[in-house]
């Protein structure tokens, strides 16, 4: 129950090719995400899977039956809105228990389900409200209490943190991975934030432009990020791309910066990835030469924006806090971590 | 300075005593229409006019009734009234649920025709209205005056500027998944919601239908199917108007829409609270 499988599923709007073949299975009970920067047509996928967008070309099969041409209700899926869209004329008992009405669920029974799911989310005294009564993390609460009441074999969510101030979104973060526990039931979540897919998914599928760039454990996309998009993507302050250095004329620390960060990998790269955490500062005499530009202390680590001569980004650095000469203006020396640099090729593609 | 601060305590009363005489200048007929219809032909005719109720209410409408069908009239006009109202809610919701929220070939030019035809004056309609009704054999019934009316072009414009406003597209799919059809989408989710506009429509209608005096002109001819508009014109006369009839008439042909305004004000108000959710 509630496997999804998409076989070259395509979506295009008169001319536009807004999906471009996505192959993707999801497995039982799993909790997937879609994670992608904006406009990148997740919304598209997930409103196909449930049914409120037309399939141009490829199956969509949910628990082994093609379901492109299923009616929304009967795919067994329910959705999570980003705007929650709760029915403004009903109480939260009666939107939690519409879906079922419309099945023909008699009264009782109806009455019963709506009040297991509002234990579950601890909705029990809000029932007799209207969702104008309710705050922001309320109706969020609400609108997944409708979800759950049908016993969908997926939930579909849809950025529903997003309309949520940061410290409620952790909040409802943690109250999601829960209730996946719990559940047990598939869940696909799309977002356009990378910190709620690195918390959240088993799987992440990272999308770019209507296709999948990879697909991954959050640890596998974050450790080994299939090209220089995910690497980039994945990960705050964003990973450092360092270019070769030219075969002649090439300044010294770049040179340097390039031959510390080859040391354990192949040589043949075009570029090479570092995340900011593996970017150390040495003692003074050894490492790279280069200039704080910009110096961000977050308390408990500081991120250092620093220039090497020749490299032509900036490079971040994930530091201790409370370091020494750590100011905008001062100079440093840089020892990367060889064993975490990821070497990408001419065409921004990992090398393994 | 002495001269401001009183100028600034006068302004208000000024305003007051303007807006007063504007509502006497206003009210007066009204006033008059009910009291003479509580006095003789004569009466009214006396120097000075009567200013307060008379006695003669009774025999006003025992006149009334025997020159024209009053009751009857009155009913047809109750009864086109509620048809046209009826019908112009049900078909301009759903038109203006149509336009606003469903995608379809030629949606734009269709609008823009609907829209087109309030630009069109009502003079131009009135020979084409009866050649038609003339060949569908429609003179003389009811059905000439609510069917044409039953989808009119400003009650789709309102409703679909009101779906536009206030049902999200996220609503309809919402109960699209829980599996409402789209007859079910439209009865359970957009007719509650679209309520307050329900009520300030209908109001319209059913006062347009009340006081429409043309439309029965063109396609009415036995006084027997006359509404109450034209019924009452029939009574004038260029000698020999009984003006105390008449009065009485027309007195008793407002009563339905002052109910109607003290039932549907009430109503309207809280409608508009309950569909006022963000
Ligand atoms: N009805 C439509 N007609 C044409 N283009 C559309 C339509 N809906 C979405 N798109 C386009 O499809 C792309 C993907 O949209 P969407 O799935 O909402 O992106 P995301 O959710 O990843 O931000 C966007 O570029 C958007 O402009
Ligand atoms: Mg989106």
């Amino acid at each position: 129950m509630g496997q999804v499988t998409l076989r070259g599923i395509r979506k295009s709007y008169a001319t536009v090719d807004v999906i471009k073949g996505i192959d993707l299975a999801v497995q039982e009970g799993e909790f997937m995400v879609f994670v992608g920067p904006s406009g990148c047509g997740k919304s598209t996928l997930l409103r196909m899977i449930a049914g409120l967008e037309t399939i141009t070309a490829g199956d969509l099969l949910i628990d082994g039956i093609r379901a492109n041409d299923q009616r929304p209700a009967d795919r067994g899926a329910a959705m999570v809105f980003q705007s929650y869209a709760l029915y403004p004329h009903m109480t939260v008992a009666e939107n939690m228990g519409f879906a079922l009405k419309m099945a023909g669920v008699a009264r009782k029974q109806r009455d019963e389900q709506v009040g297991r799911a509002a234990e579950v989310l601890r909705l029990g005294e809000l029932l007799g409200r209207y969702p104008k009564e309710l705050s922001g993390g309320q109706r969020q609460r609400v609108a997944i209490g409708r979800a759950i009441v049908r016993k969908p074999k997926v939930f579909l969510f849809d950025e529903p943190l997003s309309n949520l101030d940061a410290a409620l979104r952790v909040n409802m973060r943690i109250e999601l991975s829960r209730l996946h526990k719990e559940l047990g039931t598939t869940m696909i979540y799309v977002t356009h934030d990378q910190v709620e897919a690195m918390t959240l998914g088993d799987r992440i599928a990272v999308f770019n432009q209507g296709h999948v760039e990879q697909l991954g454990a959050p640890l596998e996309l974050y450790n080994r990020p299939a090209n220089v998009f995910v690497a980039g993507f994945i990960g705050a302050p964003r990973i450092n791309l360092i270019e070769r250095p030219p075969v002649s004329g090439a300044a010294i620390a770049h040179q340097a910066l390039w031959t510390a960060l080859t040391s354990q990998t192949s040589t043949d790269a075009a570029r090479i990835g570092l995340r900011p955490e593996h970017l150390h500062l040495a003692p003074t005499g050894e490492g790279i030469a280069a200039t704080i530009a910009l110096a961000e202390h977050l308390g408990d680590v500081s991120i250092l924006h620093l220039r090497v001569d020749g490299v032509s980004d900036l490079l971040h650095a994930k530091v201790g806090a409370n370091l020494p000469r750590c100011e905008a203006g001062q100079s440093v020396r840089l020892l990367p971590d060889a064993n975490w640099a990821l070497p990408y090729d001419a065409n921004g593609r990992l090398i393994e | 300075m002495s001269m401001k601060i009183q100028a600034d305590r006068l302004a208000p009363w000024a305003a007051y005593l303007l807006v007063g005489v504007g509502a006497l200048i206003m009210l007066a007929p009204f006033y008059f229409m009910f009291v003479f219809a509580t006095h003789s032909r004569t009466e009214i005719f006396s120097l000075p006019p009567p200013l307060f109720f008379g006695d003669d209410f009774l025999t006003n409408l025992t006149i009334l009734t025997e020159r024209i069908p009053f009751w009857r009239n009155l009913g047809w006009s109750l009864y086109v009234a509620l048809a046209s109202t009826a019908l112009t809610l049900l078909f301009c919701s759903l038109g203006g649920y149509a336009f606003a929220l469903f995608e379809f070939r030629f949606k734009k030019l269709l609008f823009g025709l609907v829209m087109a035809t309030l630009l069109l004056p009502s003079f131009m309609n009135m020979i084409p209205t009866f050649m038609i009704m003339d060949v569908l054999g429609w003179i003389d019934q009811p059905r000439a005056l609510y069917i044409p009316g039953a989808a009119s072009a400003f009650g789709i414009f309102l409703m679909r500027q009101f779906v536009a406003a206030s049902i999200p597209r996220d609503l309809i799919e919402a109960a699209r998944m829980d599996g409402c059809g789209e007859i079910g989408i439209y009865t359970r989710i957009v007719l509650p919601l679209l309520k307050p506009a329900l009520g300030t429509l209908g109001l319209i209608t059913f006062i347009a239908s009340w006081n429409n005096f043309i439309g029965p002109l063109i396609v009415m001819r036995s006084p027997e199917m006359y509404t109450l508009p034209l019924a009452l014109r029939s009574l004038q006369s260029p000698v020999n108007t009984e003006w105390g009839a008449l009065m009485a008439g027309s007195a008793i042909a407002t009563l339905p829409l002052i109910i109607l305004f003290i039932l549907s004000s009430r109503q309207l108000i809280s409608g508009l609270t309950t569909g006022a959710v963000k």
